[in-house]
C-alpha cells in the first residue's frame, strides 16, 4: 500500500500540538490527579541492604499506630496465590536476534514476585507494604515495620558479577549469567582477523542512568466486589500490556482488569514494564474493600524506577591496508539487575554492532548478568547508544592508529544507498538510507569549514576546543501488532488506538495522518487513548514504533472505512456501490451532481438507522507488521575545555536525522532536542553510581544526580532528512530516539579530540570536570603552555 | 512530614516566647532548607515559628561605613537592590548566583547564614567581607560565628536579626558549581579594605567555610592574579566527594581566587 502525497494538507506541516493547551492549563490527567472516595494509601518498606535473607516481617508495632490498617509481606502475597509479573523479557519478533540461556535453552529470569519471600536482592527493593488512612500514616507505619534481615555477600559490578566466586543471586543457578548467545560467522571472522593489516580494539562501559520522569510513578487500585473487576489508574507506556500482565499476577481473566493511563509525565522506557506497586494496590484494594493509592517520592524514583544502560562492550575491528573494514568482533555484557525485566537493550544493540558501515563479517557474543542492583529496562533508544558508542569510538581510535582522517575512514566504509536493502553481518536488514549524504549535509550544517578558525580562537582564550563526530543507525522494531478503530460521527472522527504517548504528541501527528487519509480538516479528528475498556488492543509506545505502526494501521482502516462509506452512500442514494466515487473527502454519485461527505453520511445514518451498519459508520482494523526500519543520521558537536578547571562547555551541536517521512517537523525537532539533552546527559552529568564496597546507590536525589539544564546546552541545529522507508505505507522510520543514539559517542569524541594535544584517551562517562582535570594532571602538560 | 504546628508571630518577643514554650521548635525563614528536610522525614519539629512578619528583620540600611541587611531579606532582593549594587556589587552578584529563581525568591540571608551549609555562598561572603552578625542577644564577627559543618555560634532560641557588612574598596566572588546540585564545589570570596585582604572559601573545607591566610598575605603585597600562582592550600583540610577529590578542590581554590581577583566587583560563575 502506498499513499499519494497529493492529498497531504496536514502531513508534513509543523502544526502546534493539540495536547498542549490541556497540559499547560493544568487539565492533564496524570495518575495522581485521580482520587476515589474512601481511598487509602500504601507505603513500601524497602530493603536497606543490597542482599539479605528475610528472616521475618513483624508488623505488630506498625499496626498499633493510628490510622494504620494493614501490613503485608511476601508471605501474604504467596498465601493469596498472587503470581509473579510475567515480564516476557526476550524480544521475539521475527527480526529480533534470538537470545538464549547458556546452553541455548530458555532464559532464566528470576521470578518477579510482588514482595519477596526469601531475600531482598537490591537496595530499595520493597519487602513489605503498609496501608493506612493517609499517606503520612502509611509512611510512619512503614518506618515501624521490623524486618529481620540476615546480610548476605553481594555484587553490583557488571563484570564482577560474572566472575567465579561472585555471590550468586538465585539459588537454582550455578552463576549469575542468564544469557549467553553467539551470532555471526566466527570462523570466517577469525580468518579475516588473521589476514588484517591492522586490528583496533577497546573496552567500554556505558554506565547506568535513570529516566527521571517529571511525574513520579503512582498507582491507584480499586476493586468492585459486585462485578469482580479490578481497576488500576497508572501512567505507563501502554495500558493494554499492563492489563494482561496484571491479570496474570492477580489470577483473573484480562476482561476483569481495567487499566487507565491517560497523560504520562515522562516515560523514556522506565514506565514500559509493570511495577510491583501496581499489583499490590489492586490486591490490597480487594482485601480491604477500599481503593488504595501509592505515589513514589523522588528518592524512591531514583532508587526503584527501572534503570537504563549498564553495558560493557569489548570490540575489535580488523582493517586492511587501505583502511577498509574487514571484520568485527564484539562481546556485549548487559547488567539486568536483580531480576530480568527486559533484554531489549542487549538484543537491540546486538543487531546493530556494525553500525552504519559495510563490515562483511562479524561475530558477537551477547551475555546478560544478574547483580544486586535495581533491574534495568529499555531506556530511550534501548541498546543503540551503547553500540553506537562502541563502533564510533573505535573508528575514531582506528583513524588515529592508522593516521587517517576520521571522516575519510568513515566514507570509505559507509553502507552505500546502492546496497540497500543491506543485510549486515549479524543479519539485520537496513531498509533504506543515504549515509554519506547525511555526513555531507551535516558538515555544512555544522560549519566544519570554520572549525579550524574556531579552534585558534578558543586557544587564544585559553580553551581546548574539541570536535566530536558520529554516524548512527538504529532499529525500530517493537511489538508487531496494532489496532485502530475509526468512528465517524456528524461532529468528527475518532481514532481509538493502543499506543501511549508520554509527550510525543500522538494526538496531533495521528490526527494529521487520519485527516489527510480521509480528506477531512485536521481539527475534526480526535485521538482516543489510554482506557483499556475503550482501547481493546494495542502495542504501546516503545522502540520508536508508534508513528509507523499507527500510520500503517490507520491507513488500512481508512481504506476499510472508505469502502464501508461507499456502501452506505449507495444505500442512502439508492445506487450501485460502484457508482460511488471517493476523492479527498468527497463522495460523488457517478453521473449525477450528488455529493456528500463523511459527516453528512454519519448524520443521515443516525437518522435512518440502517441495519447493515450496527454501531454507525465505523471500522476496526488490526495490523501485524514485523519488518523493522532503520532510522539513521550523523551528528557533530564542539566543546571547549577549560584546562584549569576541567570544565566543559558545549558550544555547537548539529544533527542530520533520517526519520523517513516526517509527519510533523515541529514535533520531530522537539523530540530530537529532548533526545540530544538526554544523551548528552549520560555523557557529561548523569550516573546511577553504586558503591561497590557498600552496595549503596550514591545518586538518590537531584542534589547528586546531574540533569541536563538548558544553560548547559547550546542551541541545536537539527535537520530532518526524509528518505522514505519502503516498508510501510507512509514511509515512516522513527524520530523519537535519534537525538539520543549518537549523543554519548559524539560528546566523548569531542572530549578526546580536545584533549588530543595532551595525548589523553579513555576518559569515562560521565566526563565530569574533576575527571578531566585529573586526567590532565597525569598527562604530559607541556602542550598546555600555549593555553594557560 | 511529621505533624507540626505553624506559628506566625508579629513581634520578636512573641517569637521568643513561642520558642521557649515549645517541645522541639524551629525558626522558619524561607523554608528552603528546613522544609525539604522535614518533608524527607529527616527532621521533625513540634513547632515551626515563621519569622517573616517581624519588622526588625527586614530591609537595607547604610550606617556610615556599613551596610546592614535584615535577616529575612530574600536572595532576589539582595541581588536586585540598588544600594547593594552601589556599595558591594559582588555581594549582589553572589546573591543572584544562588540556586534558581524559585530559591532566590524564598531563601533568605538569615536562613542561609544560620544554616551554614558547607557549600552555601553567603557564608563565604560574610567571612570574606568580615561581616558582623547581629542577633537578639549580641553581636558576633563572622570569624567567630561559623564554627563547623552546619554549625554556628547561635545558641538554641537565639534569633539572627541582621548582617552588617563593612564596605570594602574591592570585593569579588568566583565559584565553580556542582553539575547536580549547582551549589559551589568551590567558591572564593575576596575583599580588600584599607589594605587588608580577606579570602574566604566555601564548598571545600572539611570543617566548612574558612579563610586562607597565605592567599591574603600574598594579595596584600600584590593584589593581582599572578601573586597567587605559587600559593596553595593543603588538600588534607579539604572535602572529597563525587564532585571532586581534595586535590581537585585545592586546585579550584587557587583558580577561583585568581579569577575573583581578575574580576573586581563581580561574581563569576563557572560550570
Ligand atoms: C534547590 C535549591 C538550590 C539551592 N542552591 C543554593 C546555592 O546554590 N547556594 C546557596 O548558598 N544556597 C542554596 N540553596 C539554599 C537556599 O539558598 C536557602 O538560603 C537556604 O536554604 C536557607 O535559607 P532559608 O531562608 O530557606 O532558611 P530556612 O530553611 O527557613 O532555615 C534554615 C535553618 O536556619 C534556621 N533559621 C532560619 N532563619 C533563622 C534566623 N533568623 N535566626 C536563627 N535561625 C534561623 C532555621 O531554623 C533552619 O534550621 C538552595 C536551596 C534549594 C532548595
Amino acid at each position: 500500500m502506498k499513499i499519494s502525497e497529493r492529498a497531504f494538507r496536514a502531513v508534513g506541516k509543523p502544526l502546534a500540538r493539540n495536547e498542549d493547551l490541556r497540559l499547560i492549563t493544568g487539565k492533564g490527567r496524570f495518575t495522581d490527579d485521580f482520587n476515589l472516595p474512601g481511598q487509602l494509601w500504601a507505603a513500601m518498606v524497602r530493603s536497606p541492604y543490597p542482599h539479605a535473607r528475610i528472616r521475618n516481617v513483624d508488623g505488630r508495632v506498625a499496626l498499633q499506630l493510628p490510622k494504620v490498617l494493614a501490613v503485608y509481606s511476601g508471605a501474604d502475597c504467596e498465601a493469596d496465590g498472587l503470581k509473579e509479573i510475567n515480564h516476557n523479557p526476550v524480544p521475539s519478533t521475527k527480526y529480533d536476534l534470538k537470545l538464549t540461556g547458556k546452553d541455548g535453552g530458555a532464559v532464566f529470569i528470576g521470578k518477579h514476585t510482588l514482595l519477596p519471600t526469601d531475600r531482598a536482592r537490591y537496595v530499595g527493593e520493597a519487602v513489605a507494604m503498609v496501608v493506612a488512612e493517609t499517606r503520612e500514616a502509611a509512611l510512619t507505619g512503614a518506618e515501624n515495620v521490623m524486618v529481620g534481615y540476615e546480610e548476605l555477600p553481594f555484587v553490583v559490578g557488571t563484570v564482577e558479577a560474572t566472575q567465579p566466586g561472585a555471590p550468586i543471586l538465585w539459588d537454582s543457578q550455578t552463576d549469575n549469567i542468564l544469557v549467553d548467545s553467539s551470532f555471526g560467522d566466527a570462523a570466517a571472522t577469525a580468518t579475516a582477523f588473521a589476514k588484517a593489516a591492522h586490528i583496533v580494539s577497546d573496552v567500554f562501559h556505558i554506565g547506568r542512568v535513570t529516566g527521571v520522569p517529571l511525574e513520579p510513578r503512582a498507582a491507584l487500585g480499586d476493586y468492585n466486589s459486585e462485578t469482580g473487576r479490578y481497576t488500576l489508574y497508572a501512567g505507563s507506556g501502554g495500558a493494554v500490556r499492563q492489563k494482561h500482565e496484571l491479570a496474570h499476577v492477580l489470577g483473573v481473566e484480562p476482561k476483569d482488569v481495567r487499566v487507565l493511563s491517560f497523560d504520562v509525565g515522562g516515560n523514556f522506557g522506565t514506565r514500559n514494564r509493570a511495577y510491583v506497586e501496581f499489583g499490590l494496590v489492586m490486591w490490597a484494594a480487594r482485601k480491604l474493600g477500599r481503593p488504595v493509592k501509592f505515589r513514589a517520592d523522588r528518592s524512591e524514583c531514583f532508587l526503584t524506577d527501572y534503570q537504563g544502560r549498564d553495558l560493557v562492550t569489548e570490540v575489535s575491528l580488523a582493517i586492511d591496508e587501505s583502511g577498509k573494514f574487514l571484520a568485527m568482533r564484539a562481546s556485549n555484557l548487559s547488567n539486568v539487575g536483580a531480576r530480568c525485566v527486559s533484554l531489549s537493550p542487549l538484543s537491540k544493540g546486538s543487531g546493530l554492532i556494525t553500525g552504519s558501515y559495510n563490515i562483511p563479517l562479524a561475530t558477537l557474543r551477547s551475555r546478560a548478568v544478574f547483580s544486586n542492583t535495581m533491574p534495568t529496562q529499555a531506556y530511550r533508544s534501548s541498546g543503540r547508544p551503547e553500540v553506537t558508542f562502541a563502533i564510533e569510538r573505535l573508528i575514531d581510535k582506528a583513524a588515529t592508529q592508522l593516521n587517517m582522517d576520521r571522516f575519510e575512514i568513515r566514507r570509505r566504509n559507509l553502507v552505500a544507498p546502492s546496497q540497500m536493502p543491506y543485510r549486515n553481518a549479524v543479519g539485520s536488514t537496513y531498509d533504506s538510507g543515504e549515509y554519506e549524504i547525511n555526513m555531507d549535509k551535516l558538515l555544512r550544517l555544522a560549519d566544519w569549514q570554520g572549525a579550524a578558525a574556531r579552534r585558534e580562537d578558543a586557544k587564544r582564550r585559553g580553551k581546548l576546543l574539541g570536535i566530536g563526530f558520529a554516524n548512527y543507525v538504529e532499529s525500530s522494531i517493537g511489538t508487531p501488532k496494532e489496532r485502530a478503530d475509526l468512528i465517524v460521527s456528524p461532529e468528527g472522527i475518532e481514532v481509538v488506538i493502543g499506543t501511549q504517548p508520554a509527550g510525543q504528541g500522538h494526538e496531533t501527528s495521528f490526527a494529521q495522518v487520519t485527516a489527510d487519509l480521509l480528506g477531512v480538516p485536521f481539527e475534526r479528528v480526535k485521538i482516543i487513548l489510554g482506557d483499556t475498556d475503550v482501547v481493546s488492543a494495542g502495542g504501546g509506545t516503545h522502540s520508536g514504533r508508534s508513528m509507523r505502526h499507527a500510520s500503517a494501521v490507520i491507513a488500512l482502516a481508512s481504506d476499510d472505512l472508505v469502502s464501508k462509506a461507499k456502501l452506505l452512500a449507495a444505500q442512502i442514494f439508492h445506487v450501485a456501490e460502484g457508482d460511488v466515487e471517493f476523492d479527498d473527502g468527497v463522495f460523488k454519485i457517478t453521473g449525477t451532481n450528488i455529493t456528500t461527505d463523511w459527516f453528512d453520511l454519519a448524520k443521515r445514518l443516525k437518522e435512518l438507522q440502517l441495519e447493515d451498519f450496527p454501531g454507525g459508520l465505523w471500522v476496526r482494523r488490526d495490523n501485524e507488521m514485523h519488518t523493522p526500519v532503520f532510522p539513521n543520521g550523523a551528528c557533530m558537536c564542539e566543546i571547549e575545555i577549560d584546562p584549569e578547571t576541567g570544565g566543559i562547555e558545549i558550544t555547537r551541536y548539529a544533527t542530520v536525522d533520517d526519520v523517513g517521512r516526517c509527519i510533523n517537523p515541529l514535533i520531530v525537532h522537539g523530540q530530537t532536542h529532548g533526545g540530544i539533552a538526554q544523551g548528552v546527559g549520560q555523557a557529561l552529568w548523569e550516573t546511577c553510581y553504586i558503591d561497590p564496597e557498600s552496595g549503596q546507590p550514591q545518586n538518590g536525589s537531584f542534589m547528586d544526580y546531574g540533569m541536563p539544564r538548558f544553560n548547559n546546552l547550546p542551541f541545536f541545529k537539527t535537520e530532518i532528512s526524509e528518505v522514505l522507508s519502503p516498508t510501510n505505507p507512509f514511509g515512516v522510520k522513527a524520530g523519537g530516539e535519534g537525538g539520543t543514539t549518537p549523543a554519548p559517542a559524539v560528546i566523548m569524541s569531542a572530549v578526546e579530540n580536545a584533549l588530543a594535544p595532551l595525548g589523553i584517551t579513555g576518559v569515562e562517562m560521565p566526563a565530569t570536570p574533576a575527571k578531566i582535570w585529573a586526567a590532565i594532571q597525569k598527562a604530559d602538560r607541556s602542550a598546555l603552555a600555549e593555553y594557560i | 512530614m511529621y505533624p507540626t504546628k505553624y506559628h506566625t508571630p508579629k513581634t520578636l518577643s512573641e517569637a521568643q516566647k513561642i520558642f521557649a514554650a515549645a517541645a522541639s521548635p524551629a525558626y522558619l525563614s524561607g523554608g528552603h532548607t528546613l522544609l525539604p528536610a522535614m518533608k524527607l522525614r529527616l527532621a521533625a519539629h513540634s513547632d515551626l515559628i515563621d519569622l517573616s512578619a517581624i519588622p526588625e528583620m527586614h530591609g537595607f540600611t547604610q550606617k556610615a561605613d556599613r551596610l546592614s541587611i535584615g535577616a529575612m531579606t530574600r536572595h532576589h532582593d539582595v541581588a536586585n537592590s540598588a544600594l547593594v549594587a552601589k556599595l558591594i556589587p559582588a555581594l549582589a552578584g553572589c546573591a543572584g548566583s544562588i540556586g534558581d529563581r524559585h530559591v532566590r525568591h524564598r531563601g533568605t540571608i538569615g536562613g542561609s547564614v544560620a544554616n551554614n551549609d558547607p557549600a552555601a555562598d553567603y557564608p563565604a561572603a560574610l567571612l570574606g567581607l568580615g561581616a558582623i552578625i547581629v542577633t537578639d542577644k549580641r553581636q558576633l564577627v563572622a570569624d567567630e560565628f561559623f564554627t563547623g559543618l552546619y554549625q554556628t555560634a547561635l545558641q538554641p532560641g537565639e534569633i539572627l536579626l541582621q548582617v552588617e557588612f563593612p564596605i570594602p574598596q574591592i570585593a569579588a566572588y568566583a565559584k565553580f558549581r556542582s553539575l547536580a546540585s549547582r551549589y559551589s564545589v568551590v567558591g572564593v570570596f575576596i575583599s580588600q579594605n584599607n589594605k587588608k585582604v580577606r579570602v574566604a572559601v566555601t564548598g571545600a573545607g572539611a570543617g566548612g567555610v574558612f579563610r586562607v591566610q597565605s592567599f591574603e598575605a600574598a594579595l596584600e603585597k600584590d593584589f593581582s592574579p599572578s601573586a597567587l600562582v605559587t600559593c596553595s592550600v593543603d588538600p588534607a583540610y579539604l572535602m572529597a566527594d563525587a564532585s571532586g577529590s581534595s586535590e581537585y578542590r585545592a586546585n579550584l581554590i587557587n583558580v577561583m581566587a585568581r579569577r575573583a581577583v581578575e574580576n573586581p566587583g563581580k561574581t563569576s560563575c563557572y560550570n
